[in-house]
């Protein structure tokens, strides 16, 4: 079930790739899955590329994908190890989502960040309190680490 | 806290030691039931009314009326004791019992089908006032809200048609058979059984919603029946979540904390009164616990002062034990110091002082006398004595506390020991004596008592602990030791019940039922007193 599911997913990606986001299983291995996201334009992550690591459960799509991103991000809702913080990759998943939504809201999630469900609480709080400092943070990491 | 602040039902009988109880309970076990008085043993609480099915366990359902439970079996002749709270006992049947008439009542009210009720009633909480309120404001927005609609329709599990692709395994076409809640969203009835049984091996039930993404619908018991029918575990660990939500969802009630008793407790003392009265409750297996922190009953101790002992003893009470058996502190630095040989000149390694070992005097007033130390009076070795004291002192009080708590904890599994050894002794003065089985029950009626002092002394050297020194401390500390007298002196008597030239049976039983009563009497005295101290916020204790 889990296999059949996750190759319908990657021909869907493959016929009809969402605009700013890319995905495909690294080696043979089918539930190890690289993606990478394009900082949206309208953030201060844009122009940087942030790649992804997922991971299915052998249960999938039941139950969740487990991602991460493994280029380091300034973000309020993203930690240093690269958890994410995003209600439909824990309690509000639903197995009709697909890779494809997940990563496109993981992209709004850049755009807008939601300072008030915070992983990194320091961020949050210069977020809300100093936007201009979160911004220029977030484009320097951008540039250190998300543009080679 | 006043009386009118619980729910009061009909009447409780006290704690059963008097002669009314000891005959209906030896009617009782004069019917074969022989676990009846040692399940009585730590009975000093409130016996609750019982639901129907308690102690039998099986679900007919039928005999049920006005919620369950029976009306109590013995009088109500005794008024509820002060340190006593009511309570209500609840087994499955009688729990889902409880959940029908809270239903049934709303049911005519909010003009809804059973089931959408139920899972109103759960969204929020079983409590009903904000829920009407909810619903008469605003019915529809309400409803959307909990993700129900007035009339679902009935569930059906449908084939698919040509436009028919299920959005989690992606098969489609008319082959398939699907599921759709009222809000439209169809999966095939392969996906949904197994996303309906992943959740409920997540301990979910009703808080399930339909499969689609930030769909609010709720499933529902019946969808859920259906689907599940041909998987009678799964369905069965469902109707078991159900249950368990139940008495989780609802602030009033608790699950019997022994292991694989499937009994529940409801009692109405909210938590901010748990400060001021000890929610004791006993469930229908013998377990008596607290219903704030759900340990083990600690009468007469407040749940708070408890916490803080128990964490208190885990970190204390093995290491300090060791330091105050084999280590002494500097005089000056207040190191602490273990003497592992050598003579009795220490030098501290800290700081260099050198003293003696026997009297904690400075070793620079020792002249020759090294190795016999006979200045234990003088005054510098006084006064170091005293420093070293001080600094001691506290923890001697905390020991000093530690010790009875812990002599009272070991008396009472002691006590259960007894308990055996008494029942061989009872039927020892049967035969010897030609005396009846209820003629000999002073015996194990006089265990009952000290297991019940035993706990209650244990636990009131944690409220003596914390308990800052006043006159009111005087008076409950004169209370303790009565009681702690009398409950050895009666535990003397019930250990050596017969010997050759000791008095007579007839005699030894008058000895024995005197000295029970005289030890209930104080018991009942300083719980009382306690608990009115609580409530008269009369006691001080310490803050850390």
């Amino acid at each position: 079930m889990a296999l059949k599911r996750i190759n319908k997913e990657l021909k869907d990606l493959d016929r009809d790739p969402p605009s700013s986001c890319s995905a495909g299983p690294l080696g043979d291995d089918l539930f190890h899955w690289q993606a990478t996201i394009l900082g949206p334009e309208d953030s201060p992550y844009q122009g940087g590329v942030y790649f992804l690591a997922i991971h299915f459960p052998t249960d999938y799509p039941f139950k969740p994908p487990k991602i991460n991103f493994t280029t380091k991000i300034y973000h309020p809702n993203i930690n240093s190890n690269g958890s994410i913080c995003l209600d439909i990759l824990k309690d509000q998943w639903s197995p009709a989502l697909t890779i494809s939504k997940v990563l496109l809201s993981i992209c709004s999630l850049l755009t807008d960040p939601n300072p008030d469900d915070p992983l990194v609480p320091e961020i949050a709080h210069i977020y809300k309190t100093d936007l201009r400092r979160y911004t220029d943070s977030a484009k320097e990491w951008n540039r250190k680490y998300a543009m080679s | 806290m006043s009386d009118d602040e619980f729910m009061l039902y009909d009447s409780d009988e006290a704690c059963g030691f008097s002669d009314d109880d000891e005959a209906a309970l030896a009617l009782e076990d004069d019917g074969g039931n022989s676990s009846g008085t040692a399940r009585r043993s730590q009975a000093p609480q409130t016996q609750g009314e019982y639901s129907a099915d308690v102690g039998l366990g099986y679900d007919d359902g039928d005999d049920y009326m006005d919620g369950g439970e029976f009306e109590p079996v013995l009088g109500a002749r005794g008024q509820r004791k002060p340190w006593e709270v009511d309570f209500k006992v609840y087994g499955p049947a009688g729990l889902s019992a409880k959940q029908r008439a809270m239903v049934e009542r709303l049911e005519p009210l909010l003009a809804l089908p059973q089931e959408t009720t139920t899972l109103l009633l759960r969204c929020y909480f079983w409590k009903e006032e904000p829920l009407l309120e909810g619903l008469l404001t605003d019915r529809e927005g309400t409803l959307a809200k909990a993700g129900l609609t007035e009339h679902p329709p009935a569930p059906r599990i449908e084939s698919g048609d040509d436009g028919f692709v299920c959005e989690i395994c992606y098969c489609d076409g008319p082959d398939e058979s699907f599921l759709a809640l009222w809000c439209g969203h169809r999966f095939c009835s392969d996906c949904y059984r197994t996303y309906l049984a992943g959740k409920v091996q997540e301990g979910e039930s009703w808080r399930i919603r339909c499969a689609a993404p930030k769909c609010r619908t709720l499933v529902g018991l019946e969808p859920a029946r259906l689907l599940l029918a041909d998987d009678a575990d799964m369905l069965a660990r469902y109707e078991e979540n159900l249950t368990r939500s139940f008495v989780n969802d609802l602030a009033t009630f608790a699950w019997c904390p022994a292991p694989n008793c499937e009994y529940a407790v409801e009692c109405q003392v909210p938590r901010s009164a748990w400060a001021t009265t000890i929610p004791t409750v006993q469930c229908q297996c013998g377990k008596a616990f607290c219903f704030g922190c759900k340990l083990d009953d600690h009468m007469p101790a407040p749940c708070s002062l408890v916490e803080r002992w128990m964490q208190k003893c885990r970190d204390d009470s093995e290491t300090s034990n060791w330091i105050k058996a084999n280590t002494k502190e500097c005089i000056k630095c207040k190191s602490t110091i273990e003497k592992n040989g050598g003579c009795n000149h220490m030098t501290c390694r800290e700081c260099r002082h050198e003293f003696c070992w026997v009297c904690m005097g400075p070793w620079s007033e020792h002249g020759q006398s090294f190795y016999s130390c006979n200045r234990f009076d003088e005054d510098s070795s006084k006064n170091a004595r005293d420093s070293v004291s001080k600094s001691r002192a506290m923890l001697e009080r905390y020991l000093h506390y530690f010790t009875r708590y812990n002599n009272h904890e070991q008396s009472a599994r002691l006590a259960r020991k007894l308990l055996t050894a008494t029942e061989k002794n009872m039927e020892q003065i049967q035969r010897e004596h030609t005396l009846s089985w209820i003629e000999v029950q002073f015996l194990s009626g006089a265990v009952d008592v000290l297991s019940m002092c035993r706990a209650t002394l244990k636990w009131s050297y944690v409220l003596g602990y914390y308990m800052v020194s006043d006159n009111q401390k005087i008076i409950f500390e004169n209370n303790q030791s009565d009681l702690e007298m009398a409950t050895e002196q009666l535990n003397e008597l019930v250990e050596n019940p017969i010997s050759e030239d000791g008095p007579s049976i007839e005699e030894f039983k008058r000895i024995v039922i005197d000295k029970t009563t005289y030890v209930k009497t104080r018991w009942e005295t300083i719980l009382a007193d306690i608990v009115a101290g609580l409530q008269e916020n009369r006691w001080q204790f310490e803050t850390e």
